[in-house]
């Protein structure tokens, strides 16, 4: 039971974080609120003109919005999913090599370390026909070289790129969750004469199941929301062929100057996740009240 | 105690230090520049000898401010939005003009002005009829060729012949090889397959041209030329939008058709500025439409040794209506919401006579200068007289360019022109969704 003043105490020491929180927080989702409901430009922005819900109708009925939200979806999807399938492998292959030497783990780590749009212009020369080194040697070793970038293939080249440099997040996930189960629990099995898929299959991969679930989801959000490498690589791509949900927000907002339906489709966005994250945690409960029933 | 004091000392010297920092800012006019490049150095050189002018009072000296490319218009556009006063003077472009527009003041440059720079390159600054910018640098395009290949194909007969039988299967029309400087559209393109070693085998480098097609809006003003010179424009007189024309589709099925023949690299719809520079410096390919910008990289054999000996420059080609050049400039007007604008007016008037243009142009700027004026400067810089050539004879802006919605017009277009060009979209398609984004924008 807390006295009266521990409770003084506790309000006084929280006051920060609610008045960091106020200002930084609730200021912009307020203003964003009031743009998305308003006809908006650069040059109104300080005597917004009330629509209503004018702005979520024109987004809504705007084809390249969805067609941003599919490519979003894909490549998120995508990504997480070889992100983790790949991540997955190497935790379990090289757990012996990076037990043994830890160091390789830094170098492991490397791709991580490099700023996302860093990569992409990276990515821009090395994929260059006549300065990137693979372009080289493809037309070296068989005469020709595809074109990286074009619209039939920027799409899978972003997933490449976006893999290559996030791997390693989900392989240091995996590689603690795994180097994490008891040895004992292997040397019990392996007593039982289980072999090593099924120690992987029936043992391994289950207790990793937790881990398994925050890497996909995080690699998603990430591989959803992508915007920088993106953005530096093809830009919107031909026709607007590699244009993700944040590529659209940040074209209608500065290029286009249609301010409120930039921020309609980012509050779209936002109650969107927010449906998806509580939906997610209704259904774990759900599970979670049955398998206790069970 | 004593640490409790020490800490307070500390606390209100930081305050006063903080509050103190916009004064010292203020004892000088600050200016927001094009970051990086010849526009920096030369913008550098200007201030340096304005700052050591005797009649500069202290006040009045100019500090610069720069920050990146990537996005430079975007922050600009925000910082003038939410009235930042942290310059007194920013970067302008034709093409921003009216956007940026109701955020700055006009200025008055004195009737010496026109005198130096000419009255069609101080139109490139103005908007409503308005001076809104001193015009310090101005943008066109040159067409660079081989100049190797090309006394190469018009001294050998027999490549003459596969040259009128290449020309003839892919543009329908038996053309013979011309000197550039009398080259069409047509002409440009024959050459350009013929140096194509898809096409032609035995083409001495891989590619004809390369295309800048990424969907970006500073790509469509490279392309814009071509539409023009067979009589395209934005709209017409009484404001309808005309995009939807043959001079646009003409353009439009030229550059197809260059791609689909793989006159130009495979990955040109990803290309801009830097991958045409880095094409053409490989010496893999006969001609290119780049920004003048780009000669003094191309044609300095340090940085291309493989071809700067035989790189040459004209005019873009001619069409029906002739030969057309994009124009824009860039410049430096006044921040509305500046403090200190006695002191920036003055450096700007300053930056518009004859004396500081010259060192601008000196310092590797490239402004457009009126004839009398360049001569002056023509030993050190003989480009500025093809620049001020070009920009007279050909430079071109189209109707709307400079209007608030310019930029988003680019936008537009470069967003359905590569959708045709990638083969996403049919012509038609294209052309009238550019149409429609267009009416709704120019409203």
């Amino acid at each position: 039971m807390r006295t009266i003043p521990q409770q003084r105490e506790g309000r006084l020491l929280l006051v920060p974080l609610v008045t960091f929180l106020l200002v930084f927080l609730s200021f912009p989702a307020l203003v964003d609120i009031v743009y998305a409901l308003s006809d908006v430009t650069f040059q109104t922005m300080r005597a917004p003109e009330l629509v209503g819900l004018r702005n979520f109708g024109t987004v809504l009925a705007d084809p390249e919005f969805w067609s941003a939200c599919w490519f979003s979806l894909r490549f998120g999807g995508l990504t997480a999913f070889i992100e983790c399938a790949l991540g997955l492998a190497l935790a379990i292959f090289l757990s012996p090599i990076v037990c043994r030497y830890g160091w390789t783990i830094a170098i492991l780590m490397l791709p991580m370390m490099v700023a996302p749009s860093m990569v992409g212009l990276m990515y821009r020369l090395v994929l260059h026909e006549f300065a990137g080194p693979l372009p080289y040697y493809l037309t070296l070793w068989s005469g020709t070289s595809p074109a990286f970038l074009d619209a039939g293939h920027a799409f899978w080249t972003l997933v490449v790129v976006e893999v290559l440099q996030w791997t390693p997040f989900a392989f240091l996930l995996f590689h603690v969750a795994y180097i994490s189960i008891s040895s004992e629990i292997r040397e019990a099995a392996a007593m039982d004469k289980a072999g090593a898929w099924r120690i992987l299959w029936r043992i391994e991969l289950p207790m990793m199941k937790a881990t398994i679930a925050i890497a996909l989801g995080i690699r998603f959000i990430d591989g959803f929301r992508v915007f920088d490498n993106v953005f530096t690589l093809t830009g919107a791509g031909a026709g607007g062929s590699t244009t993700s949900l944040s590529i659209y927000i940040y074209q209608s907002f500065f290029k286009g100057g249609q301010i409120g339906q930039a921020v309609a489709a980012s509050a779209l966005l936002f109650f969107t996740s927010l449906i998806v994250l509580y939906a997610g945690g209704m259904l774990k409960s759900y599970r979670e009240r049955r398998r206790v029933a069970a | 105690m004593n640490r409790l004091h020490n800490l307070l000392y500390a606390g209100v010297a930081a305050v006063i230090s903080f509050a103190a920092l916009p004064g010292i800012a203020s004892a000088e006019v600050t200016v927001l520049g094009w970051p990086g490049g010849s526009e920096e150095t030369a913008l550098r050189a200007a201030v340096e000898s304005y700052n050591a002018l005797p009649g500069t009072p202290a006040e009045d000296k100019v500090g610069l401010l720069f920050f990146n490319r990537d996005g430079f218009y975007d922050k600009l556009q925000a910082d003038l939005a939410a009235g930042s006063d942290a310059f007194d003077i920013n970067v302008i472009a034709t093409y921003s003009i009216g956007r940026y527009a109701p955020f700055m003041e006009p200025v008055d440059l004195g009737a010496d002005a026109e005198k130096v720079f000419g009255k069609p390159i101080l139109e490139t600054m103005q908007f409503e009829g308005k001076q809104y910018g001193v015009p310090t640098d101005l943008s066109l395009h040159f067409m660079y060729y081989r100049k190797d290949l090309i006394d190469a194909l018009m001294a050998d007969q027999g490549a003459k012949a596969k040259y009128a039988e290449i020309s003839q299967k892919y543009l329908g029309k038996t053309l013979e090889p011309k000197a550039p400087d009398e080259w069409t559209w047509d002409d440009w393109a024959a050459t350009a397959l013929y140096f194509t070693k898809s096409v032609n085998p035995d083409s001495p480098v891989r590619y004809g041209t390369v295309l800048q097609m990424k969907n970006l809006l500073f790509n469509m003003m490279v392309f814009q030329s071509l539409p023009r010179a067979y009589g395209a424009n934005w709209a017409d007189e009484s404001g309808k939008v005309t995009v939807d024309s043959p001079a646009y589709r003409a353009g439009l099925e030229l550059y197809k058709k260059l791609y689909d023949a793989g006159a130009t690299p495979k990955d040109s719809l990803s290309y801009e500025y830097p991958e045409t520079n880095a094409a053409w410096v490989s010496g893999q390919v006969a001609t290119a439409l780049q920004w003048n910008a780009a000669a003094s990289e191309l044609m300095n054999p340090e940085k291309a040794p493989a071809v700067a000996e035989d790189t040459a420059i004209v005019a873009p080609p001619a069409g029906p209506e002739g030969r057309k050049d994009h124009i824009h400039g860039l410049g430096l007007g006044l921040n509305k919401n500046s403090k200190h604008k006695e002191g920036a007016v003055r450096f700007l008037k300053w930056l518009a006579t004859e004396d500081a243009a010259l060192t601008y142009a000196k310092a590797g700027g490239s402004p457009a200068l009126a004839p009398s004026v360049v001569e002056k400067i023509a030993v050190d810089r003989p480009d500025l007289v093809k620049l001020g050539q070009f920009a007279g004879s050909y430079g071109y802006v189209m109707r709307g360019a400079t209007s608030a919605k310019a930029l988003s017009i680019y936008e537009v277009q470069a967003k359905e022109f590569t959708a045709y060009w990638a083969g996403q979209k049919s012509l038609d398609a294209a052309l009238s969704a550019a149409s429609q984004s267009m009416t709704d924008l120019l409203k």
